[in-house]
C-alpha cells in the first residue's frame, strides 16, 4: 500500500510546475476575506474594478474606491440597521451585475456568511436552501423577487433587500433598461412582500455609520483562516443540496492557488477579466470575482450570455485579456462570425472548467485567438480549484492538469488504498482549499471527508508526469454483467454522430445483467433514429457497452453553467417505472 | 400623396432613425460586410437584374394598359429603399450588409435606371425620356450615409448614448411604418375601391416575387441563410417615394395620374407585406441564435481571419 501511496505522495506534477509556479504554498497573507478586499481597494482605488455590460452595450461602472465604500455601507447597513451579528448568514441572489460585488463584499465585511443563490430557481428551491441555511437577510434581483411570495414564513428572513440589473448605472440608460425590461419583456413583476431597495439600504447604512460613529473594521476583526466565509450550495451526489461550508482561508488559499498557476499571464492593475458565467457559482466567485479582485483587474460583467450575442459588445467594447468560460460558450462563440472573425486582440488566455473541455474546441480556440485555453478541475467542495493545465509549458489535451500548489491528491479505490501509477481510482485531495464540511450534515461530512481527505466522486488515471485525467463520476459508473462501463466513452462516440446534437449516458437497473446502458440523445434535426445510433455505436464500442436502450428527445436536463445532469435523468426513468 | 410639409417631416425622422440605426453597428460590422463582398454583388444582381425584369414580365402577364405598366416598370428599376434598412434592423439581419446594398444600388441607379427603363420600355413599346432627378438620388445618400456614420461615431465614444439613441431610433422607425400606412389609407381610399384586381395583384407581386427570388438566387449563390434573408428584403423593397418623384418630373395631367398608381399601391403594400415578413424573419433568426448556441464545433477547418 504504501508503495502505491508514494507514486502520489512523491508529487510527480511539481516537476512541471517550471519558473512560473512555485513549488510550495506559503499560507495567506491575509486572516480573512475582508482584509483582502480592503488591500484592493485601497491600492487600485482610482481605477475601475467592475463595468456591466448589457446586451445593447449600455454600461455602468464602479471604481476600487466607490466598491469600498457603497460595500462598507452596506455592511453597517446588515450591522446596525437590521443589526444582525457576525456569521449571521446572508443570501444574494442575484445574476451578473454591479449589486453582486457590492453586496458580498458587504456581506464579508460584516462578518456574516454569504450564502450564493442561483436566481432561476423554483420557489421550493429556494425555501430549501433560505431554510437550511438560517439566512436572515436576503438580497435578491427584482426579476425574481415575486418567487418569494409563498415562501417567506417557511425562512428564517428578517429583511429582504431588492436589487436591480442596472444598478449603479447612470440614471438614463437605467431607465431605458427598466422600461424596456418592464413594457417589452415583461421581466418586472410587481412585488407584494415588504421590502427595501439596495439603494436605500446603502444609504441608510451611509447615515448610521456616520451618525453611530461606528467601528467597520471591526465587524470581521475576530475572523480568522477557519471561520466560515460563505455557503456554498451544490447538488452533490445525493440530489438534496447541501452546503459546503467555505472558510475564509479556503477562499484565500484557492485564490493564491489559482494566481499561482496564472500569474505568468497577469499584469497586476492591468487586466480586463470578462464574466460571463454566473457570479453565484464557485467557478466565476472565486476565479472571476475574488482573483482579478486580488490583481486590480477591471471585471467586465455580462448578465446574460445567452443567446451568446449578448457578449458582442463587451468584446467590442472593452480589450477583454482573460475570459473564463465552460465548454458550451466556447463552442457557441467559436460559431460567431464576429468572433471568430475578428478574435479579441488583448486576450492573453481562457480557463475553461465546470465540465470537460472538447479536444476539439481548445484546437480551434488556439488557432482563431492564438491564446491557449488553461482546462481545470474543481468542485464546490474544494472552493474549487484543484488542478489546471499550466499555461506556459505541457498541455495535455483531455486532462485536466496537474494539482495547484500546496495540494495533496491520491487515487484510491474502493478501500481508500492508493491504486498503482496508471491505474483508474477515485480523486482524493487533501488541501488548504478543502472545505469544513456540509453545514449542519456530519453525516454527509463525514462520508465526503474521510481521514482528512476529500473523496470528489470522480475516477480518474494519472500519468508518469503527475497529470490527472477524468474518466468519470463514479456513481454514475454503469455494472453490466459484471463489466464496468463509464458513460463518458459511450457519450463520447455517439457525440461524434454529425447528426447528434448531445447526449446524456446512464444505467438502468435490469433484470437480465444487473445493469444495463441507457442512453438519451439529441438530434440537430429530425430525421435520427435509434437504429442509426446503435449501428454507430456496435461499429465503436463492444457488445456490453452498446446501449441497450436508446431515447431520441428535444433536450436534456442540464445544471445552470451547461452541465448534463445524469441524476436527473434516473430520477426520471425510475419515476417512469413506477406502477401506476 | 404626402404634403410638402409631411414629406420634410419624414426626412428628419428618417435622418433621426438612420441615426439609431448607426448608433447599433460598429466600423467591425461594415468589415464584416466587405469580408464577403459578394453579398454586396448578389445585391446589386437582384437589385437590378431581378426586380426590372420581374416588373417587365408581370406588366406583359397581366396585360397592364401602356401608362399602368410604365409606373410598374419604374418601380421594378428603382434602387432600394432606406426603409429596407429599419425592416433589415427589425428582422436581426445584417444591417451593415443592407446599408450597403442600398447604398450602391443607389449610387449605381444614376446609371442603371435610365438604361433599364430604356431597354425594357423599348420591349414595351411605351419609351419615353425619364427625368432621373440626379440631385435627387445624392439626396437619399446623404440621408442614408451622414447620420449612419454619425451614429457609429456616437456608439462609439459613449456606448451609453449609442444605445439609447439605438432605441429612440426603432420607436420612431415603427412610428413611422404605423404613420405611413395609417395616413396612406384614409387618403386613398377612392383610388382602393376603383383599382383593378390585375394592379392589386402587381402591386403586391413585385415585392413579395422579389424578396422570394432574392432569397432563392442569394442561397444558390452560397450566401449564408442571414445574409440571404437581408439580400431578400433590400431586393424586394424599392424606393418609393423616388419612383413617384422621377413620373411626376417626367409626366404631367391624367398620363401622371395612372403613371403614378403602381408606384402610389406598391409603397403602401410593400410596407403591409415586409413588417409581416419581418416579423417572420426575426423569429427564424432568434431560432438559429439559440441552435447555434448550442451546436456542435464544425469539423471542417476555420476560414483564416481576414
Amino acid at each position: 500500500m504504501d508503495q502505491n501511496a508514494v507514486v502520489y505522495d512523491l508529487k510527480p506534477w511539481v516537476r512541471q510546475y517550471g519558473q512560473a509556479i512555485p513549488k510550495e504554498l506559503p499560507p495567506p497573507r491575509y486572516s480573512n476575506l475582508a482584509q483582502f478586499l480592503r488591500e484592493s481597494e485601497a491600492r487600485y482605488a482610482k481605477q475601475t474594478a467592475f463595468t456591466t455590460c448589457m446586451p445593447n452595450g449600455m454600461h455602468g461602472s464602479l471604481t476600487y474606491e466607490q466598491v469600498a465604500r457603497y460595500s462598507d455601507a452596506f455592511a453597517v447597513y446588515l450591522r446596525e440597521c437590521i443589526g444582525l451579528a457576525a456569521g449571521a448568514r446572508v443570501a444574494l441572489q442575484t445574476p451578473n451585475c454591479l449589486a453582486f460585488p457590492v453586496a458580498a463584499f458587504g456581506i464579508l465585511k460584516a462578518g456574516c456568511v454569504l450564502v450564493n443563490t442561483n436566481p432561476l430557481y423554483t420557489p421550493s428551491e429556494m425555501e430549501h436552501q433560505l431554510a437550511d441555511s438560517g439566512a436572515e437577510a436576503l438580497v435578491i434581483v427584482d426579476m425574481f423577487a415575486n418567487k418569494l411570495e409563498g415562501i417567506l414564513s417557511a425562512t428564517r428572513l428578517r429583511k429582504v433587500i431588492v436589487c436591480q440589473v442596472p444598478q449603479f448605472f447612470p440614471a438614463v440608460p437605467r431607465a431605458v433598461i427598466r422600461s424596456v425590461m418592464k413594457v417589452w419583456n415583461r421581466a418586472l413583476p410587481s412585488i407584494a412582500i415588504e421590502h427595501i431597495k439596495f439603494a436605500e439600504a446603502l444609504a441608510e447604512g451611509e447615515r448610521a455609520a456616520r451618525n453611530n460613529s461606528v467601528d467597520i473594521a471591526s465587524y470581521a476583526e475576530d475572523a480568522r483562516v477557519d471561520t466560515l466565509a460563505a455557503l456554498q450550495y451544490t447538488g452533490g451526489t445525493t440530489g438534496v443540496s447541501k452546503g459546503a461550508m467555505l472558510t475564509h482561508g479556503n477562499l484565500l488559499s484557492n485564490i493564491d492557488q489559482a494566481l499561482a498557476m496564472g500569474s505568468s499571464h497577469i499584469e497586476p492593475g492591468k487586466e480586463v477579466v470578462l464574466t460571463a458565467l454566473p457570479l453565484y457559482h464557485i467557478f466565476a466567485f472565486t476565479f472571476n470575482l475574488l482573483c482579478f479582485y486580488a490583481v486590480g483587474a477591471r471585471n467586465v460583467l455580462a448578465p446574460s450570455p445567452r443567446p451568446i450575442g449578448n457578449l458582442q459588445r463587451a468584446f467590442e467594447n472593452y480589450p477583454i485579456t482573460w475570459v473564463s468560460g465552460v465548454n458550451t460558450l466556447f463552442n457557441a462563440l467559436l460559431n460567431e462570425e464576429w468572433f471568430a472573425a475578428f478574435p479579441p486582440k488583448h486576450l492573453k488566455a481562457a480557463v475553461a472548467g465546470g465540465a470537460a473541455l472538447q479536444h476539439a474546441v481548445a484546437q480551434r480556440w488556439e488557432r482563431v485567438t492564438k491564446t491557449r485555453i488553461a482546462e481545470g478541475y474543481g468542485l464546490t467542495e474544494a472552493s474549487p480549484a484543484i488542478s489546471f493545465n499550466p499555461l506556459s509549458g505541457t498541455q495535455k489535451p483531455d486532462s485536466i492538469g496537474i494539482p495547484v500548489p500546496g495540494t495533496d491528491v491520491r487515487l484510491v479505490d474502493t478501500e481508500g488504498q492508493p491504486v498503482p501509477l496508471g491505474a483508474a481510482g477515485e480523486l482524493v485531495v487533501r488541501g488548504p482549499q478543502v472545505m469544513a464540511g456540509f453545514w449542519n450534515r456530519p453525516e454527509e461530512t463525514a462520508r465526503a471527508i474521510r481521514d482528512g481527505w476529500l473523496h470528489t466522486g470522480d475516477v480518474a488515471v494519472m500519468d508518469a508526469d503527475g497529470y490527472f485525467r477524468i474518466v468519470d463520476r463514479m456513481k454514475d459508473m454503469v455494472l453490466v454483467s459484471g463489466f464496468n462501463v463509464y458513460p463518458n466513452e459511450i457519450e463520447d462516440v455517439i457525440a461524434r454522430m454529425d447528426e447528434v446534437l448531445e447526449v446524456g449516458v446512464i444505467g438502468v437497473p435490469d433484470a437480465k445483467s444487473g445493469e444495463a446502458v441507457r442512453a438519451y440523445v439529441v438530434p440537430l434535426a429530425d430525421g435520427l433514429t435509434e437504429e442509426a445510433v446503435r449501428a454507430h455505436c456496435r461499429k465503436h464500442l463492444t457488445d456490453y457497452k452498446v446501449p441497450k436502450t436508446i431515447e431520441i428527445r428535444r433536450e436534456l436536463p442540464k445544471t445552470p453553467i451547461g452541465k448534463i445532469l445524469r441524476r436527473e435523468l434516473r430520477a426520471e426513468y425510475a419515476r417512469g417505472q413506477e406502477p401506476r | 400623396m404626402l404634403t410638402e410639409l409631411e414629406t420634410r417631416l419624414l426626412g428628419i425622422l428618417m435622418m433621426i432613425i438612420m441615426l439609431g440605426m448607426g448608433a447599433s453597428l460598429t466600423f467591425k460590422d461594415f468589415r464584416i460586410a466587405f469580408r464577403k463582398p459578394q453579398g454586396i454583388l448578389v445585391g446589386l444582381l437582384c437589385q437590378y437584374g431581378i426586380m426590372p425584369a420581374l416588373g417587365f414580365l408581370l406588366a406583359v402577364a397581366l396585360g397592364l394598359p401602356p401608362a399602368v405598366a410604365v409606373g410598374l416598370l419604374l418601380m421594378g428599376c428603382m434602387p432600394g429603399g432606406t426603409t429596407s434598412n429599419i425592416f433589415t434592423y427589425f428582422s436581426k439581419g445584417t444591417l451593415a450588409l443592407s446599408i450597403m446594398m442600398t447604398v450602391c444600388s443607389t449610387l449605381v441607379a444614376v446609371l442603371m435606371v435610365p438604361l433599364l427603363l430604356s431597354f425594357y420600355g423599348g420591349l414595351l413599346d411605351v419609351s419615353s425620356e425619364y427625368v432621373i432627378p440626379a440631385r435627387n438620388v445624392a439626396q437619399v445618400l446623404v440621408v442614408l450615409l451622414v447620420p449612419t456614420v454619425i451614429g457609429i461615431a456616437l456608439r462609439k465614444w459613449n456606448p451609453n448614448i449609442g444605445a439609447t439613441i439605438e432605441l429612440i431610433g426603432a420607436l420612431l422607425g415603427v412610428f413611422v411604418i404605423v404613420f405611413l400606412i395609417g395616413s396612406w389609407v384614409p387618403r386613398n381610399w377612392q383610388l382602393l375601391l376603383t383599382t383593378s384586381g390585375n394592379v392589386y395583384f402587381a402591386s403586391i407581386g413585385l415585392g413579395l416575387a422579389g424578396m422570394a427570388l432574392g432569397y432563392m438566387i442569394s442561397r444558390g449563390l452560397k450566401q449564408d441563410t442571414r445574409r440571404a434573408r437581408t439580400i431578400a428584403l433590400e431586393t424586394g423593397i424599392q424606393n418609393g417615394p423616388l419612383a413617384v418623384l422621377i413620373v411626376t418630373l417626367t409626366f404631367t395631367g391624367t398620363m401622371q395620374q395612372q403613371v403614378l398608381l403602381i408606384p402610389i399601391l406598391y409603397s403602401l403594400f410593400i410596407v403591409l407585406t415586409s413588417s409581416a415578413i419581418t416579423v417572420w424573419f426575426r423569429r427564424i433568426t432568434t431560432r438559429e441564435e439559440l441552435a447555434r448556441d448550442s451546436a456542435k464545433v464544425p469539423t471542417t477547418p476555420v476560414a483564416a481571419p481576414a
